[in-house]
Parts: structure tokens; C-alpha cells; sequence
């Protein structure tokens, strides 16, 4: 159901980024792109938390559930994380005249999406999968770590990438408009990790389930 | 059975409602005072744009697919 609306969502996004919102008078068409990449980075930072909320209450439990919903939350971050990291060079291209610099925000985010990639491979890696569970789980949260230095990094140091405009201290800058079409695709892009995620969760408890029985018709 | 027919035209009557509810507020949002006269622009080719909302389409399409091939082989399992 939650995909359903998330689906749904996305198209009448689309229909907000292309027809109804203003054009920025100075980035003109390509502002567009925002709407797309800070709801798609809003959603990847979402999931990296909730895998390494997860990842911890697993080391500290060892319940099997939280461990399965760590992976998949960290799965879906990956996808929105890759949004992007591939939508904001697109950005880049036109407004700094590149598509990609070692600024601190876009060094550290790609450096998030690696340790995401380091997350999966460790688990598949360990012999031992109670072993490569734990070693991910603290991945994980190291990973997340890294979120608020993303965010802040354009604040502590020279930047090229734009300030926040909407999350911080005298509120948000952008017209009304334009915060309706980002609110809009932070609330679409939610929806649609959370449905895909519930999907993504239920597949790892099926996994389980037939791994068990496979288990016990060998013995 | 029939919960998944119920929940599928549920599913299918939400998703026409969603989308005829979407294109009536978005009339009424364009008789709002914030959008402007440039909100009735024509775009320009900028191909970038289109690029960056197809990744965004094909990533979250090809993960909604890879989901559900995946759940579709541990079900054939399971029924083993």
C-alpha cells in the first residue's frame, strides 16, 4: 500500500518539478534536479540511521530481526544514496562546470556510499555469519557517523556545494512554491523506502524461514 | 486469496483516486499566489534534467523489481 501512495506520489512530483513550480531565475531548468537529489539524500541518510539504530540495538539484543531490518534499511540507503550521488554531478555540471570536485560534502557522502558498499561486502565475506553480522552491524554504525560532518561540512568549511536552505537557524529561504515541491518529494521518496523496505524486511524473514527448513529436512 | 483481491482493487481504486486528486490540487495549486509566470515556461532541452529524474526512476524501479524477484524465488523454495 505504502509503494501504492509512494508510486502514486511520484508521479504528481514529477508533475510539480516539471509544470508547476517557478524556474530559478538564475540556475534556470537544471534547479529542477533539486527536487529529486535532496529528497533522494533526505531518504538515504533516513536509512543509514535506521540500519545503524538497528545495528546497535542488535549488538546490544542479538536479535536476528533487528539485524535483518539494518540490512535492509542499509540496502535502500544505498539505492537513494547512489540518487544521489549520480543526480548531484548531473547539477554540478551546470553550475560549477563540472561534474565532479573534492569539495568536503561530496568527498565525505561518496566516502558514506563506500562504507554502505563495505557494509554488504563484510557480510558476505566472514565465514562465520553470526560473526559477519556483528562486523557489519558496527560498520554500520560507523557509516552513520558520518552523516552529520555531511551536513555540517558546508557550514565548518569552504565549500562549493550550496548551503542548506531549508534546515537552519532563521528557517527556510526558498519560496513557497519550491518548498511545496521539496516537502513533496521528502514526503514521496519516504514513502516509498518505507513500502520498499517493509518488502525488503519480509524477504529476509522468508529467507530465514526456508534457510531453517532446509536445515532440518538435511538433518 | 481473497484478502490479496480485496487488497488489490483496494490497491487499484486508491492509485485512480490518487491520481485524479493529484491533478485536481495541482489546478488549484497553479491559481495559487506563489507560482509565478515562469512555472508556465517552456522547458528547455536540458538534458541533464531528464537524466537525473530517469536514474531516480530506474534505480528505485529496478530495486522494487530486484525485491520482488528475490521474493519470488524463496516462495518457489518455500513450496519445495
Amino acid at each position: 500500500m505504502l509503494t501504492l501512495l509512494g508510486l502514486a506520489g511520484l508521479i504528481f512530483l514529477f508533475y510539480l518539478s516539471f509544470f508547476w513550480v517557478s524556474t530559478e531565475i538564475r540556475q534556470g531548468i537544471a534547479q529542477r534536479i533539486f527536487y529529486v537529489h535532496v529528497p533522494a539524500a533526505w531518504t538515504a541518510f533516513l536509512a543509514f540511521g535506521i540500519s545503524a539504530l538497528c545495528s546497535g540495538v542488535y549488538l546490544w539484543l542479538r536479535d536476528d530481526r533487528l539485524d535483518r531490518a539494518a540490512m535492509a534499511a542499509a540496502e535502500g540507503g544505498l539505492v537513494f544514496a547512489t540518487i544521489m550521488l549520480t543526480t548531484g554531478p548531473l547539477w554540478g555540471k551546470i553550475a560549477w562546470g563540472t561534474y565532479w570536485t573534492w569539495e568536503p560534502r561530496l568527498t565525505l557522502t561518496l566516502l558514506l556510499w563506500f562504507i554502505y558498499l563495505g557494509y554488504f561486502m563484510v557480510r558476505s565475506s566472514t565465514e562465520d555469519p553470526e560473526k559477519g553480522k556483528r562486523f557489519a552491524a558496527v560498520v554500520a554504525i560507523v557509516g552513520a557517523l558520518d552523516i552529520p560532518f555531511i551536513h555540517l561540512s558546508v557550514i565548518w568549511f569552504r565549500s562549493l556545494h550550496p548551503e542548506p536552505v531549508v534546515v537552519k537557524p532563521e528557517g527556510p529561504s526558498l519560496p513557497g512554491d519550491m518548498l511545496t515541491t521539496l516537502f513533496t518529494g521528502l514526503a514521496v521518496f519516504t514513502v516509498l523506502f518505507l513500502g520498499l523496505f517493509l518488502f525488503r524486511y519480509a524477504l529476509e524473514g522468508l529467507r530465514a524461514e526456508a534457510d531453517l527448513r532446509a536445515r532440518r529436512s538435511a538433518a | 486469496m481473497r484478502a490479496i483481491k480485496i487488497l488489490s482493487t483496494l490497491g487499484v481504486v486508491l492509485l485512480a483516486l490518487s491520481a485524479l486528486s493529484a491533478v485536481g490540487l495541482a489546478q488549484e495549486m497553479e491559481n495559487l499566489p506563489q507560482a509565478s509566470d515562469l512555472a508556465r515556461q517552456s522547458l528547455r532541452p536540458y538534458w541533464h534534467v531528464f537524466a537525473a529524474y530517469t536514474i531516480a526512476i530506474v534505480l528505485i524501479g529496478g530495486w522494487a523489481v530486484s525485491i520482488a524477484r528475490r521474493l519470488r524465488a524463496v516462495e518457489e523454495r518455500l513450496l519445495d
